[in-house]
């Protein structure tokens, strides 16, 4: 009787726990979300400042001047449609956006820290590892990701390219749907 | 499927048609465009290019792409589910995150052109449809009605996953206006549109977009009839208007109606002067004899009774020595003195109030009463020549009578007469003339041809004319007591009381040292007599002295002439005893001189000091 009372109040313990940390796991989710949405829109600034600088002729040359194959960013197998996103996991969701941000960071910081995003990106990379080790209690690790060392150098106009405008809107749909299928989001519902 | 191998038979065909073309006007199409792509939901999205010029020859149309970092190309797959010129990508064919290179040609019999390249990311094309089942209803709270808007999301986007995310804006407007009023409401799906006009028709409109795209278009128009209605506030204001404009018309008819006691109370009229028998109308009329004449009173001036004398005293004193003295005290110094020895009733004015005469004992005269009903005249007489020699009479004319009218004419007389109820009465009273009825003065009054003969010779006969162009004026005359041998060095003189002027216009006058004396007047001074004034000394001190013919008065008293009554008892009346008193007249006194007199009544005159 007495067992059976200390394990039920230490199952309700955990419960409370658990939900506490994922009242926690959820502030952070909604955080790392916020931010990702916000380095996207400063991606983008930098990236329309960049080419109002640029000839016109320069500008339909960009495109081959650098090529898009060079971005490092393609080892990384990331999901490219809805389907494929919605079968990976939170786990894999999350570890894609880290390796993502990741690749975004090195570059940054050679090029100097323009409006900050360096100490973002190290931010949001900071969180999202919260967040991965949170999903990782007792969880299986994700096997099925490619780890890719970045490259030690990228290009500096991808840097300031579309590449990186894309991975922020990569990541933020990537948090975004991990949040959603962790929780109910009022964000999420119909 | 790429484009078709095999030039040769093309370019021969092309050739043949550019050749040819003059003749029957055909081309090569022209070049189309890429209009634009779109993706509604993120997942699939749609191109639609515009055809150039045809050539005038059937073209078709052909969309090719390739993917970034793929050198393949692909040509559109659906070109059917679109519409026209349209090419649909499916969800397989739909990749995110990767650049579209898609180009469109048109080619016909004659030759084929190729639209410019354009490169699309799918993720940044988004434009979601617009929302669905949008309703507006009035509700109503605390404040008033307000419409409340509610819709759904475009059934396409899949926000549930978090897959796309959504921001809805609504715009409101009157059904007759022209502008809108744009309102965000975020990612909620309702919205409160507060305070609309009453009975108006309203207009409400629903667009969406994802966080990074295009905004949706506009949904159909809802309308909304707003219901009349009348706010609570608005009805508060309306009844207390009513009742405002209703306490207004009250006050207005209350002032209406009670106009002249307000105009009275606002502007009180301003009186008049009412001067007793004055008549506006007369005036008005323009006979001023007649209004003059109605302002004389019967019976003013009064001249009944001889306490309404004015009496002037003539103050005369024959001393070799000295000079006549007279002084006359206008009315206006003479009152002014009596106020300023306030508590002395006899005082500056000295036996004017009291009604005494200092009559001059003539010894070795006698006189009428013709005489004496002369003396009056002559003592003006006499005042008058003492007063040429006197410049401080200005008010003698000629010793006249007629002077007294206009000496009677100040209103300084009533004052007098308040302050003096015990004493002679002034009023304005015009007397002819003072008779002098004493029998010690009719010695005096008989010297009417004589009037330098007030300026006696003989030693010790004085004469002490004090004129007071008072209200009240005395014919008084010091004279000398010739039982007073003790007093012969000093001056002594005698006070007579004026009694009355009996018919013949004769001054009745009783000496003051009469027991029978005829009022009580001097029933304060019931004393001792210090009412002669003996000398004055150097250092402007009266000397009075008491009066050894009023032993009868019990008591004695020494005024100084700021009024000070110092009661100083005798012990034996019929003893000559002098009152010291000392009296200056710059200086508040109390102790006692000798050889103080005292005039009259008790004022000390101080025309001694004078001479």
């Amino acid at each position: 009787m007495a067992k059976g009372l200390m394990l039920l109040s230490v199952v309700v313990a955990t419960l409370y726990v658990s939900q506490g940390s994922t009242s926690e796991n959820q502030r952070l989710f909604n955080n790392a979300v916020i931010r990702v949405q916000h380095l996207h829109q400063l991606a983008a600034k930098m990236i329309t400042e960049f080419e109002e600088r640029l000839l016109p002729d320069e500008r339909r040359q960009l495109s081959k001047i650098f090529p898009l194959s060079f971005c490092n960013s393609d080892s990384i197998e990331a999901p490219t449609g809805k389907d494929e996103t919605q079968k990976s996991s939170v786990l894999q969701l999350l570890y894609i956006s880290y390796r993502l941000i990741e690749s975004w960071e090195h570059p940054s910081r050679n090029l100097g820290n323009l409006n900050q995003i360096t100490e973002k990106l190290a931010d949001l990379k900071l969180g999202i590892s919260v967040l991965i080790d949170g999903c990782q209690d007792g969880q299986l690790t994700v096997n099925d990701v490619n780890d890719s060392l970045p490259l030690p150098f990228e290009d500096f106009y991808q840097t300031l390219g579309g590449k990186h405008l894309r991975k922020s809107n990569k990541v933020e749909t990537y948090l975004r749907v991990a949040n959603c299928r962790r929780s109910l989001d009022s964000n999420c519902t119909l | 499927m790429g484009i078709s191998s095999g030039p040769k038979p093309f370019l021969t065909v092309g050739v043949l048609f550019i050749l040819l073309s003059p003749a029957t006007g055909f081309s090569a199409p022209g070049r189309p465009r890429v209009i634009n792509c779109r993706s509604p939901e993120k997942e699939t999205f749609t191109c639609w290019w515009e055809p150039g010029d045809d050539g005038g020859l059937p073209t078709t149309y052909a969309l090719y792409y390739r993917l970034e970092g793929s050198e393949t190309i692909y040509e559109c797959p659906d070109y059917k589910t679109a519409g026209e010129n349209s090419c649909f990508f499916s969800k397989n064919d739909t990749s995110l995150w990767v650049d579209y290179n898609i180009s469109v040609v048109a080619s016909n019999d004659m030759g084929k052109s190729v639209s410019e390249p354009v490169e699309v990311d799918v993720v940044y094309i988004v434009q979601p449809n617009t929302p669905e089942s949008v309703m507006v209803s009035v509700l109503e709270d605390n404040h008033g009605p307000y419409l409340r808007v509610d819709w759904e999301k475009p059934q396409s986007a899949d926000t549930r996953s978090g897959w796309i995310t959504l921001v809805y804006q609504l715009r409101v407007k009157q059904a007759k206006d022209e502008t809108w009023e744009e309102y965000d409401a975020g990612m909620q799906k309702y919205y409160n549109v507060f305070s609309p006009h009453s009975g108006k028709e309203y207009m409400v409109q629903v667009r969406c977009k994802p966080d990074h795209g295009f905004w949706s278009e506009w949904t159909t128009p809802v309308y909304i009839q707003m219901p009349d209605y009348m706010p609570k506030v608005r009805s508060m204001w309306i009844m207390v208007a009513v009742i405002s404009a209703f306490l207004i018309l009250l006050f207005a008819w209350t002032m209406n109606v009670k106009q002249n006691s307000v105009k009275h109370c606002l502007l009180p009229p301003v009186p008049g002067p009412k001067i007793q028998g004055f008549d506006q109308q007369l005036l008005k009329n323009g006979k001023s004899e007649e209004m003059f004449n109605a302002l004389v009173i019967p019976g003013f001036p009064p001249t009944s009774t001889y306490e309404d004398l004015l009496v002037e005293y003539l103050e005369v004193y024959d001393d070799e020595k000295r000079e006549l003295v007279l002084n006359e005290k206008n009315l206006i110094e003479g009152s002014m003195k009596s106020k300023s020895t306030s508590s002395d009733n006899d005082s500056g004015r000295g036996s004017c109030d009291s009604r005494t005469l200092l009559m001059e004992k003539c010894v070795d005269e006698s006189g009428t009463e013709q005489e004496l009903s002369q003396y009056g005249e002559a003592s003006w007489a006499s005042s008058d020549s003492e007063g040429r020699d006197n410049p401080a009479s200005p008010g003698l004319e000629d010793g006249k009578v007629q002077m007294w009218p206009s000496v009677f004419s100040s209103p300084q007389s009533h004052n007098f007469q308040q302050q003096h109820p015990g004493g002679l009465r002034a009023s304005h009273h015009s007397v002819p003339e003072i008779s002098c009825v004493s029998p010690q003065v009719q010695t005096c009054c008989g010297q009417q041809d004589q009037l330098e003969g007030f300026q006696f010779s003989k030693p010790g006969l004085y004469r002490y004319a004090q004129m007071y162009s008072m209200d009240t004026i005395e014919c008084k005359h010091v004279a000398q007591e010739p039982q007073s041998q003790s007093q012969s060095q000093s001056q002594s003189a005698e006070y007579v009381e004026v009694q009355t002027v009996n018919q013949e216009n004769v001054l009745l006058v009783t000496p003051l040292s009469n027991p029978e004396g005829p009022n009580p007047e001097l029933s304060d001074f019931s004393g001792e007599d210090y009412s002669k004034v003996r000398d004055v000394t150097s250092d402007n001190v009266l000397l009075l002295q008491r009066d050894l013919s009023v032993s009868q008065f019990v008591g004695d008293y020494c005024q100084d002439q700021i009024g000070q009554v110092d009661p100083c008892f005798l012990q034996q009346q019929q003893q000559e005893q002098t009152c010291k008193l000392n009296a200056h007249l710059h200086h508040p006194a109390s102790a006692l001189q000798e050889d103080m007199r005292l005039a009259g009544n008790g004022y000390v005159d101080t025309t001694m000091m004078m001479s």
